[in-house]
């Protein structure tokens, strides 16, 4: 084991760079990671974080809430299936926000208070009591924007006074405010005085008590024609782009993890040939084999957890910068599972290095020859 | 033997040597090309509805943060526009976000349903109401020409009459319709945005001269949001914040490329020093030691770029259909001179102990 040690102490230009391209490469990953999390969660954070177990779309929506539109007399018919214990309105839209920060992007999403459909993780205030409140995601809050403040919804002018801010709301990755559906309808009228109703894009449904709400998404979804009813997971699991998000993230995060493990495997497959002479010379002098895999396999962990830690300092550089449009933070929870998974994958890489020191007969040693890759 | 020959030879005869570097290089190379696919595909298909009309400007309404949905352009704000310095055309312009489905079709497909009033770009003049110009995407969903799609909530009836090529908004299919047709579906697809007759959400502008001055001129006059076509581009919901993150992987990508050219080399440096000690020995200067790595290098770097090239393309056919991978040849060729820039300057690395070599290695050793 000290020889191993000794090695990286003596070679800090092979071991250093071979550390540092490791640590880019898990730096990679763990922001892909990162910031596909960051990204999902705040496309579908309001979603994830209300109080409705069941969410009914209009079926011609294809679980798109903000293409869904619940036409009038639909909820009195969920309401009717068994199992339902209360049915609430529920709308998004998206308008300018004037904020005493400057004009913001803006996600107001209408709920019945009281009902289902109100954000679940108030951090900071109360929920909206009435028309003219709002709960404000968390994640958006900044001087001028902020529980005590009032904001104008553009066009129209309506004011909204922030009263609570909840965790993860965002929708659509913007700042997303939760009001009472009532004033909802006033603001939506203010801003489009010569539009129609308001019509609500889903209905949050709240079962009856001991009621799965996968069996009772189910039963509304048969018993009431023109809608599809879906528990939460799936509702969230269904928002449009977010398969594309995943699935993208999943390709990359997977080539981005074969790129290390060939890295590792392939150049302690170098080092170990490069050594075969030294190896050769330590076996015809009694190390036993182990010993010498020992120290490779103590070579790769320490270049892979180096990496790692490197990778989440990075990780953390970048999370400071804040010069993205969302911000990103360190999960000691992926950063640890990344680099476990790192050094997993990276000592079954290094076993074709570990093959070619059990494969060397000591007895080279006398009659000479050398390591060669091919 | 010359030393390029040597180093030439080298390659030729000792592959698996170089195999190792080629093919970490090849990962890296397909993994840089998929993620400028990647940003490609999404980034198109957010954003050809605003090429396809290829104006100068566009103008949306006061406060709208130029987002098209939930801007009012009244016709006294494009009067006042029209008669802005600079301006040489206006056109109305429209959207609703909604689905649609052909007769028989199992499941709907989303739509962005434009209403717009005179060609530009790519797009020809409005076809007649009840007609729709289809963004060409919605072949391979199994539409026609001729075939009439039910859109929106009420299955509002529009006939395809012909194809745009890469008219996509949001990542929704562009169907390009008259404006009575278009305000049909916005009453029946969102009927609480509803616009006045007269009223559309933005403007398509063409512009005398500099498209910036006259933006500039128009917002000062009307208080309008007025934005050249690359702005209003890059305004588009998630386009920014997508391309800034696929840059900075990129970026990463090739510093990693870079640095395994550097340690492979570092090593094969290190592993031939009485080698080099004895070419030294014989006369050969460090510049043609250097020229030969460089020429190794070259031909480990362009084997790994047609590796991983080949690679990112086979990546892109078996990808499942919702990883919108678009690879074209200028983003592929643009990875090139990148890989190589990288290669050589990771190969620099070893510059300073290739010089430092004594030729007196050759016979004493190190």
């Amino acid at each position: 084991m000290s020889i191993a040690l000794t090695e990286i102490r003596r070679s800090p230009l092979r071991f250093g760079l071979l550390t540092a391209a490791v640590g880019l490469l898990l730096a990679l990953v763990l922001f892909l990671a990162t910031v596909g999390g960051a990204l999902l969660s705040r496309i579908t954070g309001a979603l994830e974080r209300q109080s409705a177990p069941v969410l009914v779309f209009a079926v011609e929506a294809r679980r798109n809430v903000q293409a869904s539109l619940i036409a009038p007399g639909v909820a009195e018919r969920v309401a009717a299936v068994p199992g339902v214990a209360a049915v609430a309105p529920w709308v998004t839209r998206g308008f300018t926000l004037r904020t005493g920060a400057g004009l913001r992007d803006g996600t107001l999403i209408g709920y019945e208070p009281g009902g289902p459909g109100a954000p679940t993780d108030i951090v900071e205030g109360r929920l909206p009591r009435m028309n003219g409140e709002a709960v404000l995601s968390a994640l958006d809050a900044e001087a001028g924007f902020e529980v005590g403040s009032t904001v104008r919804v553009l066009p129209g002018g309506s004011p909204l006074e922030i009263v609570g801010l909840a965790e993860g709301a965002s929708f659509a990755v913007q700042p997303t405010l939760f009001t009472p559906y009532e004033g909802f309808t006033a603001i939506a009228r203010r801003a489009f005085p010569d539009a129609g109703p308001v019509l609500p894009s889903v209905l949050a449904v709240a079962p009856a008590p001991g009621e799965d709400p996968v069996a009772l998404a189910r039963r509304i979804t048969e018993a009431v024609p023109g809608v599809e009813a879906l528990d939460r997971q799936t509702a969230v699991a269904s928002v449009p782009g977010t398969d594309a998000i995943r699935s993208s993230l999943g390709l990359l995060l997977g080539l981005a993890f074969v790129v290390v493990v060939v890295v590792i495997g392939f150049f302690f497959l170098i080092f170990a040939v490069q050594k075969a002479d030294v190896f050769t010379l330590l076996l015809a002098m009694g190390t036993p084999a182990r010993s010498l895999v020992g120290g490779l396999a103590l070579q790769v962990v320490l270049v892979v957890g180096v990496g790692s830690l490197l990778a989440t300092g990075l990780l953390a550089a970048l999370a400071t910068t804040g010069d993205r449009a969302f911000p990103i933070s360190v999960d000691p929870g992926l950063a640890l599972g990344t680099g476990a998974t790192a050094v997993a994958l990276s000592l079954l890489a290094a076993l074709g290095a570990v093959r070619r020191i059990v494969r060397i007969d000591p007895a080279a040693a006398v009659r000479g020859g050398g390591g060669e890759l091919a | 033997m010359r030393p390029a020959r040597i180093g030439a030879t080298e390659v030729l005869r000792r592959p698996g040597r170089f195999a190792i570097t080629a093919a970490v290089l090849a990962l890296l190379v397909a993994l840089q090309v998929v993620l400028w696919g990647l940003l490609d595909g999404l980034t198109g298909s957010t954003t050809g509805a605003y090429r396809a009309l290829g104006a100068d400007l566009l103008v949306y309404g006061p406060a709208s943060r130029a987002a098209l949905l939930r801007s009012q352009v009244s016709p006294e704000l494009r009067a006042r526009v029209e008669a802005a310095d600079g301006v040489a055309a206006v056109g109305g312009l429209g959207v609703t976000l909604t689905w649609g489905r052909t007769d028989g079709a199992p499941v709907p497909t989303d739509l962005a349903v434009f209403g717009y009033e005179r060609s530009t770009g790519r797009l020809p003049a409005p076809p007649p109401p009840g007609d729709g110009l289809a963004d060409r995407s919605l072949s391979q969903e199994g539409v026609a020409i001729g075939d009439v799609l039910a859109v929106g909530p009420q299955g509002v009836p529009i006939r395809v009459s012909g194809w745009v090529q890469d008219a996509s908004y949001l990542g929704q299919p562009g169907l390009w319709v008259a404006p009575a047709t278009w305000r049909r579906v916005l009453a029946t697809a969102a009927p609480d945005r509803v616009l006045p007759e007269g009223t559309w959400q933005a403007l398509v502008v063409d512009a005398e001269g500099d498209a910036a001055a006259v933006a500039a001129r128009i917002a000062r006059a009307t208080g309008a949001e007025a934005l050249p076509l690359d702005e209003a581009i890059s305004r588009l919901p998630g386009v920014e914040a997508q391309r800034a993150s696929f840059l900075q992987l990129i970026g990463a990508t090739t510093l990693v490329a870079g640095l395994v050219v550097a340690l492979f080399f570092a090593l094969i440096t290190l592993e031939r020093v009485r080698l080099f000690g004895v070419l030294k020995a014989v006369g050969v200067s460090s510049a043609q030691l250097l020229g030969a790595l460089a020429l190794q290098a070259l031909t480990v770097t362009g084997a790994a770029y047609a590796v991983g090239v080949a690679a990112a393309v086979a990546l892109a056919r078996v990808a499942p259909e919702e990883v919108p991978i678009r690879l074209t040849g200028g983003r592929v060729l643009w990875v090139a001179p990148v890989l190589v820039g990288t290669a050589l300057l990771g190969l620099a690395t070893s510059l300073r102990r290739v010089v430092r070599i004594d030729p007196a290695t050759a016979v004493v050793g190190r």
